[in-house]
């Protein structure tokens, strides 16, 4: 790989796997000797069934758990192997996740839950709370900042939790089944948001089975999973 | 330490978020605490008020017994044990104990001696003259009596006797002085009849407090039926009650005691799934292990901390201020009979740290503990 090939990719994966129960009757391969590359500021689909191993394979990409065998480098530097708290910090300043089950806090306002990831860092309230209002505006919640989460519709609920993925300004944004519980319209209006962030310089990351978003035109490779491998990568 | 204080800010809001879960176990934990601390305070200011009450007793004692009872004690054995090597002064000493059916109290009427320096603490004087008395605080209030008045008592002839009040006594100790009426030597003797040729018993002076264990054992062979009583044996006797009363309070309290530790231990033993799942969204926008961990120290020590205060301050209010109503009668045993006395406020630093130590520390560990076995888990896992 020459030196221009690795400024341009951002998260490599090599024949990586993931065991989940290791040894026990229930053990799991939920990934299968899998990989890949994404370029820095590229938009990249893992596309399957569901089981196919699309989210697992994004929380290894997205140092939430590391693989079982195999290695996976963000950023040129080797996150399988590296003691928590380095992992943490990587996960921190790169990744943004987006869940499907959106894993908000629901007692939490939109503006609390916003805040979540700044906690740990070193910066002022005045500045968090600046930061997390200007990127809800950006959604079009300036509104509902103060809103409690049961008082907000799924859309909504699906932008604040976008907001907490963007507002530590991570390079990446990582999203697993952004419109598994939206309607066409909203899922439209993500995609768009998507478009907007990649357009900005940020590299996507979406694990779906929704054609709506591995048609999208802004889509540059899709890698299509079955039972934990990659099918067939593609560039569009 | 920006970042603790903000930790510290999300974990105060965390608690708010919980608070009707969170009130009940801080009402459970303060209720407990409160129990242990009310009795560890009673206790220990118990033994306080004998500690002062003890420091005006003799090193010895002499008593006479008869068939294993107290009997007045001969005057002539002060000249035999005032010769023994050691012995400074041998005093005989004129007391007893008197019920007055009109308030339906105990009294302790005793023979003033001019040295008993335990005693010189009162409003007024002390009786120099037949006829007056000084008076503790407890008789002046059943009574009641002021400087001035008069207290109406029946002798051993069934003669009604009145005692002017001369004085009444402010001693730090209520315990010392509460019951006590003294009057002159002369009036005591008339009083309960009492022989010219006996006291009710002899308080022996000892030059050298080491040599204490000797002399009651000369003073015991060369009288037998005499009970000699150390002033520290006195000591260790209250001790020993006390401790072994707060023993059984505490034993009594177990049933509180063991609610909270099964409170406790279900925290301990693990966490909501909704807690669980708190954990790993935490984890997964990118907090640390140690993050975590410090939030839910934090918690724990908020509840903790205000449940102990809470406690402490509940018992320092009920044991000083309202008298310890629930637990005092088990704890000072027969001096609950009339007057009552108020106790004099006492808190050991250490007992405080001793309980903090045993409430506080073992909270926070089980609200922390559980959380760790979370935190270490990757936050794929959890958020699954």
């Amino acid at each position: 790989m020459t030196e221009g090939e690795i400024i341009d990719t951002l998260i490599r994966a090599e024949r990586v796997s993931k065991v989940y129960s290791p040894g026990l009757p229930d053990q799991v391969r939920a990934v299968d000797d899998v990989s890949l590359t994404v370029r820095t500021g590229g938009v990249a689909v893992l596309k399957g069934p569901s089981g196919s191993g699309k989210t697992s394979l994004l929380s290894l990409i997205a140092c939430m758990g590391r693989p079982t065998e195999g290695r996976i480098v963000v950023g040129g530097k080797d996150v399988s192997k590296l003691p928590e708290r380095f992992l943490t910090r990587i996960r921190r300043e790169t990744f943004g996740f987006i869940f499907q089950q959106l894993n908000l806090i629901r007692d939490l306002s939109a503006l609390e839950n916003v805040l979540l990831p700044l906690y740990p860092v070193p910066m002022p309230f005045s500045e968090m709370r600046r930061r997390a209002e200007a990127v809800l505006a950006s959604l079009g919640l300036a509104h509902k900042s103060r809103s409690k989460l049961t008082q907000l519709s799924g859309g909504e609920q699906q932008r604040v939790a976008i907001a907490r993925a963007l507002i530590h300004e991570p390079a990446v944004i990582v999203a697993d089944e952004p419109t598994a519980h939206l309607d066409r319209a909203l899922a439209t209006e993500l995609l768009d948001i998507l478009q907007e962030l990649n357009r900005k310089g940020k590299t996507i990351l979406i694990a779906t089975h929704d054609p709506l978003v591995h048609e999208h035109p802004f889509v540059e490779q899709i890698f299509q999973m079955r039972d934990g491998r990659i099918e067939d990568g593609s560039e569009s | 330490m920006l970042r603790h204080f903000k930790i510290l800010e999300f974990a105060l809001s965390s608690l708010l978020r919980r608070r009707y879960k969170n009130l009940g176990i801080l009402v459970v934990y303060a209720f407990t605490i409160s129990v242990l601390a009310s009795i560890l305070f009673l206790t220990d200011s118990l033994k306080q008020e004998v500690s002062r009450v003890l420091e005006g007793v003799p090193e010895l004692i002499v008593q006479r017994t008869m068939a294993g009872r107290h009997e007045l004690t001969p005057i002539q054995y002060a000249d035999t044990i005032r010769a023994l090597p050691g012995v400074g002064e041998v005093r005989p000493r004129y007391w007893g104990y008197y019920y007055d059916p009109l308030t339906k109290a105990n009294y302790t009427l005793m023979g003033l001696s001019s040295d008993q320096p335990e005693l010189q603490q009162l409003e007024g004087r002390l009786p120099t003259a037949s006829g007056e008395c000084a008076i503790g605080p407890g008789v002046a209030e059943v009574v009641p009596a002021a400087l001035g008045d008069e207290i109406f008592l029946i002798d051993s002839r069934n003669t009604g006797r009145s005692f002017e009040v001369v004085g009444v006594f402010r001693q730090p100790s209520n315990l010392l002085t509460n019951d006590l009426v003294t009057l002159t030597v002369e009036d005591v003797i008339d009083f309960f009849g009492l022989p010219g040729d006996h006291a009710t018993d002899l308080a022996v002076q000892v030059f050298n407090d080491n040599e204490v264990g000797t002399v009651a054992a000369k003073i015991k062979q060369v009288f037998p039926e005499a009970r000699p009583i150390a002033r520290s044996e006195l000591r260790r006797t209250y001790d020993a009650l006390f401790s072994w009363r707060s023993g059984m309070m505490l034993t009594i309290f177990t049933a509180a005691i063991v609610a909270f530790a099964i409170l406790a231990w279900d925290k301990a033993t693990g966490i909501s799934a909704a807690e669980r799942l708190e954990i790993g969204i935490l984890k997964a926008v990118g907090w640390d292990t140690s993050d975590v961990l410090e939030l839910k120290f934090w918690e724990g020590l908020v509840i903790s901390v205000t449940a102990f205060l809470v406690g402490v301050l509940a018992a320092l209010v009920h044991v000083f201020f309202f008298g310890a109503p629930i637990l005092a009668r088990v704890m000072k045993g027969w001096s609950v009979v009339f007057p009552e006395f108020r106790l004099s406020p006492h808190v050991s630093l250490y007992q405080i740290f001793l309980l903090a130590f045993l409430t506080v520390v073992p909270y926070v560990f089980s609200t922390v503990i559980p959380s760790w076995k979370a935190a270490i888990t990757d936050p794929e896992t959890v958020t699954r």
